[in-house]
């Protein structure tokens, strides 16, 4: 018997704000696949099992070193990147010049890897992972909205304002811009393209390790945690426009809000749906507006 | 791939003498292992006409197989159809849910078209426990346990012969098609589409067409799974196994019989035995005095990381696959030789 | 070009004939499983995947056979009649279809005596009709799904070990019954056979009136499943909250609830309320009030609890634990369960006689009637085959502070 809430506002602005938590997570792993696609043109499929990675890295340095929690995010943002700009230096640019399915099928390889690895070092035991925000809730209004919710948005949100910044106002930012949108003549202005585009790995690791620390306590921490978010990435980075960075952060925080209100609005949604809803979107953009929301339209008529 | 060659006959020969033997040779379990190596077999045939030909990427073939495989789970057990004669109907719902896939495919390339294979292999599981009615839901179906109705032949070796007759014929189907003029026609869509049409190759059909075939085959081999396994539930063909698939494509050549079948072998037998290829690498590394521990190959996740890192490395050594690498060594050999044959050419450029 | 394609040819005919070869020497044996000096068992397990947690049991289980293989018996010899005990463990990452072919490398390749402890309802319900074609023993499987039990005459090689979901669902139900006869409850289950039996055990006690909301998440769904149906229960009023979910799911259900600010009576069901999971529900919600007061029904000593600090058994685990499986928590009752399982089998070992069959190992097993330390005080292992349950005796526990202790009388639920 599956009840839809009763329309309270207190339950609704819960929902909203968990709604909106969630979709920041998805968010922030659709930018960091569109910032790749945007500088590499590559679709990393890897991209949660990199977020997954170094978020059990997170974990280490807490549970094993000691550290807590806000020293041990600022050193694996750091690691992010340096295995962000590793991954691209070693494994993707030796496929250059190799066709798209072979570059798809790389970063699948990074994908399997990735998991496997994590596995082997940690085992693939399920494990909690405490976040740094507290679990007593705010009372606003005599709502109760959770801590953790608005923190993740916070942070997340944060992490792309700062990204933004970095992009709009500095000079490596501008020069990763150029190289992306013209590499030849960036070269021309002494731009050093291929470090760019390895820049641009570690940037968007760095977003996939913000996610993956965001979400890890709320859903356990295994080897397989990011793959239901990395499809929910995907299919936000699709509805905001796979080139469209500002499409992928409002594509996520438009899908975790919509499946959230759906899921407890709609009346014959159960949980088993959740996904095959979010692929449904997934699908139907893909068919009539390929470009998404944000993105611009590229015309193939053969 | 084709052609006529006395030699060619003989090895193909050769190649079947060695199918048909094997169950002779061997226990049980490995018999069944091998049938589970044809199934495999047929669904990469399936994916190759699709990927190695058209030029499209499935990443969501083990939904097909799915489809496949409840359609024969719920005509044999819920109807009484006997299960060898469901196998030709799940290819065929598997076949015209790949048609009809094939209509949005049109307006998708690459890596779209990627993604929304990934998003159909998600959604089938999902599908099947929402229509827990007809699937059995999470729980499944199980099926009958696997018979003979030979006497001489055991289940295990009944099954096997099956699975390879079914193959066999598929497979000299599929080098029909791809030879005769339908299959130029993907070729021709594959390199270059606007050539294609300007040329009047009508590409809607074609590839329509090329993603139904492709599904029918999944889709029989997803029938012969359940077959094989005796049960089918959401969790038999996750997105894990579409991408092994595509993984086995690559590393055994999408474009000859000999590649699908190394193909096949890769993904039957690599989740177990890719531990122990791991036991003599790291046994080199040791005696380079690289400090690296003894590693137990039953350890979870080691698989994943050699068939990874062996994925990778086929994709840069050898793209077109193992069963391509002695033309990929014919060609360095080749240009070796003439490096080392025809110095006085580099004096005149 | 010839030469290449004979070439491809005859490394792909070396390759399949390299790994067929291995299984054409696999000779069968008068016994399979059993030589003069080891019997091989094999147990199938979640090592990954959702349910991973559960694979404490196997260790568990390993550890103890090793220590009945150092130990000397009575008999003045180390493991059962001389014989080393032999366990293997396959991962079928809780998904039937592995269930059902690592199940059958186990039979059929590895010769294995007898499967012990395998895990997951489906993913045995999956292979008992295989195993009983084959009359392999598949013994004291780990789900308390009651067809185990109630159809043993159909399926004479199959047996449980825990007290079934319906007899559970039963316990609770009358403890709620009897102390919250005004109870309003919502129920979080596994969208299957097992979510279906405990709840059908547990109404049948307390009447479906008191049944006000009743969300299901599906099987292997992982944490992330549970915050929307558990939002939902919430948002019914009700005022208590019963769980009946495996460790993943049941740990977050307890986590979200207390995130919501929700506070009900909490109920959960035993194999989603080990100590282990209790603990890391307290670490995740940050606060022992997400569980303290959990109900559950109990039937093995609880390792984590003060009252059995000087507990024969209990010290003996614990022993067992530092000496095999160092660094492991020894709060976590999961691998007491391991233990008493396999002290359960090697208890109908030895009955089997000094040159046990599958078909002795049966018979012993089907009428297996024996005290158990392992056990809560005063019960026993009471098998026969018209009443195929081995153990059918629990009490209630309610969580504080990091134990749980038992309260209400010992109750023979069968």
């Amino acid at each position: 018997m599956l009840l839809p809430l009763a329309f309270t506002w207190s339950e609704f602005f819960q929902q909203v704000v968990f709604g909106l938590s969630i979709g920041s997570v998805y968010g922030s792993l659709a930018l960091a696949i569109v910032l790749i696609y945007r500088t590499t043109r590559v679709v990393n499929f890897a991209q949660g099992e990199m977020a997954m990675f170094t978020t059990f890295i997170c974990w280490s340095l807490i549970t094993n070193h000691g550290l807590s929690f806000w020293p041990a995010f600022f050193v694996t943002l750091g690691a992010a990147f340096v295995l962000g700009v590793a991954v691209e230096r070693i494994v993707i640019r030796p496929f250059e010049h190799a066709s798209h399915l072979a570059l798809i099928l790389v970063t699948i390889a990074l994908f399997v890897i990735f998991n496997g690895l994590a596995a082997w070092i940690w085992t693939p035991e399920q494990r909690a992972f405490v976040g740094p925000f507290s679990a007593k809730p705010f009372i606003i209004g005599g709502v109760a909205i959770s801590r953790q919710d608005v923190g993740v948005l916070a942070v997340t949100l944060l992490t792309v304002a700062v990204l933004w910044a970095f992009f709009r106002f500095t000079k490596l930012g501008l020069a990763m811009r150029a190289a992306a949108i013209g590499p030849g003549a960036s070269r021309l202005m002494g731009v050093r393209v291929e470090w760019m585009y390895a820049l641009g790995w570690g940037f968007a690791t760095v977003l996939g390790a913000v996610s993956g620390m965001m979400v890890a306590p709320s859903i356990f921490l295994s080897p397989g945690m990011m793959q239901l978010v990395l499809i929910y990435a995907f299919a936000a980075a699709v509805l905001g426009g796979i080139e469209s960075p500002v499409g992928a952060v409002v594509g996520g925080l438009l899908l975790g809000l919509g499946t959230t209100l759906i899921g407890a609005y709609v009346p014959f949604v159960s949980s088993d749906l959740d996904v095959p809803i979010a692929f449904t979107i997934l699908v139907l953009v893909l068919l009539f507006r390929p470009a998404g929301l944000f993105g611009r339209v590229v015309v193939r008529r053969v | 791939m084709i052609g006529l060659s006395p030699l060619r006959v003989v090895l193909y020969a050769a190649l079947l003498a060695a199918i048909v033997a094997l169950p002779y040779t061997t226990g049980e379990f490995r018999v069944t292992q091998f049938s589970y190596v044809g199934v495999f077999a047929i669904a990469l045939v399936g994916l190759s006409i699709l990927t190695g030909i058209t030029g499209q990427i499935s990443l969501g073939h083990g939904g097909f197989m799915a489809i496949g495989a409840y359609v024969t789970g719920i005509l044999a057990m819920k109807y009484g159809v006997p299960e060898l004669a469901t196998i030709p109907l799940g290819g065929l719902v598997a076949g015209i849910v790949g048609f009809l896939f094939g209509f949005p495919a049109l307006r998708l390339a690459g890596v779209y078209l990627a993604l929304a294979t990934f998003a159909f292999a998600l959604i089938v599981p999902s599908v099947a426990i929402a229509m827990g009615e007809f699937t059995g839901g999470t729980a499944g179906i199980l099926l009958d346990l696997p018979t003979s109705p030979v006497g001489a032949l055991t289940p295990d070796k009944w099954l096997y012969f099956v699975t390879w007759a079914i193959a066999i014929v598929l497979f000299a189907g599929a080098v029909l098609f791809v030879n005769g003029k339908r299959g130029r026609a993907l070729r021709a869509v594959r390199d270059n589409e606007l050539a294609a049409t300007s040329s009047g190759v009508s590409l809607s059909r074609y590839k329509t067409l090329a993603f139904g075939v492709s599904a029918f085959y999944a889709g029989v081999a997803g029938s012969l799974y359940a077959i094989l396994n005796f049960i089918v539930t959401p969790g038999t063909f996750p997105v894990t196994l579409s991408i092994l698939l595509l993984a086995g494509l690559v590393v055994g050549g999408a474009t000859s019989l000999i590649g699908v079948i190394i193909g096949a072998i890769f993904v039957e037998f690599i989740p177990l035995y890719a531990g122990d290829v791991l036991g003599p690498v790291v046994n080199f590394l040791q005696r380079l005095q690289v400090p690296i521990d003894d590693v137990d190959p039953t350890t979870p996740g080691v698989p994943s990381v050699v068939y990874g890192v062996i994925l990778l490395l086929v994709l840069l050594i050898a793209p077109t696959g193992l069963a391509g690498l002695p033309g990929r060594i014919g060609v360095l050999t080749k240009r070796v030789y003439s490096r080392l044959n025809v110095p006085e050419r580099r004096a005149n450029p | 070009m010839r030469m290449k394609v004979l070439l491809v040819t005859a490394i792909a005919a070396a390759a399949a004939l390299l790994v067929a070869i291995p299984g054409a020497v696999a000779r069968p044996a008068a016994d399979p499983g059993v030589s003069a000096r080891t019997i091989t068992i094999g147990t199938t397990l979640p090592l990954s995947g959702s349910a991973s947690l559960y694979a404490r049991i196997g260790t568990g289980m390993r550890t103890y056979f090793s220590y009945i293989n150092a130990r000397r018996a009575r008999d003045g010899q180390r493991g059962v009649y001389g014989r080393q005990i032999v366990l293997r463990v396959y991962d079928d990452q809780y998904n039937e279809a592995q269930t059902v072919q690592q199940t059958r490398r186990a039979v059929e390749q590895d010769r294995v005596f007898a499967m012990l402890g395998g895990l997951g309802t489906e993913n045995q319900q999956a292979v008992r009709q295989y195993m009983n074609q084959r009359r392999v023993p598949q013994l004291y499987v780990s789900t308390g799904l009651s067809e185990f039990g109630r159809l043993y005459r159909r399926n004479p090689w199959s047996i449980g070990w825990q007290p079934d979901y319906v007899q559970e669902g039963i316990l609770l139900g009358s403890y709620v019954r009897s102390t919250l006869p005004n109870a309003r409850v919502a129920v979080l289950r596994q969208n299957d056979d097992y979510g279906r039996e405990f709840v059908a055990g547990f109404t049948s006690r307390v009447g479906a009136a008191r049944v006000v909301a009743t969300e299901t998440y599906p099987r292997a769904g992982g944490a992330s499943v549970i915050p929307g149906p558990v939002a939902r229960l919430r948002a019914s009023g009700a005022d208590t909250f019963l769980v009946v979910a495996t460790p993943v799911e049941s740990i977050t259900a307890l986590v979200t609830a207390y995130r919501l600010g929700w506070r009900p009576n909490k109920l959960v069901n035993s194999v989603g309320a080990t100590p282990g999971f209790m603990a890391a529900a307290r670490t995740s919600a940050g606060s022992a009030d997400a569980v303290n007061g959990v109900v559950t029904t109990t039937y093995l000593k609880d390792v984590a609890s003060p009252a059995y600090q000087n507990d024969p058994q209990v010290r003996l685990f614990k022993r067992l634990m530092e000496k095999y499986a160092p660094g492991q928590p020894t709060n976590e009752g999961l691998f007491f369960y391991g233990m008493a399982k396999a002290d359960t089998f090697i208890q109908a070992l030895y009955r089997a006689g000094r040159n046990p069959t599958r078909a002795s190992l049966m018979r012993a097993a089907a009428n297996l009637k024996i005290p158990s330390p392992w056990l809560l005080r005063g019960s026993r292992i009471t098998t026969s085959p018209g009443s195929a349950f081995p153990i059918r005796y629990q009490r209630l526990a309610r969580y504080n502070d990091g134990a749980f202790s038992e309260f209400g009388a010992l109750v023979k639920t069968r």
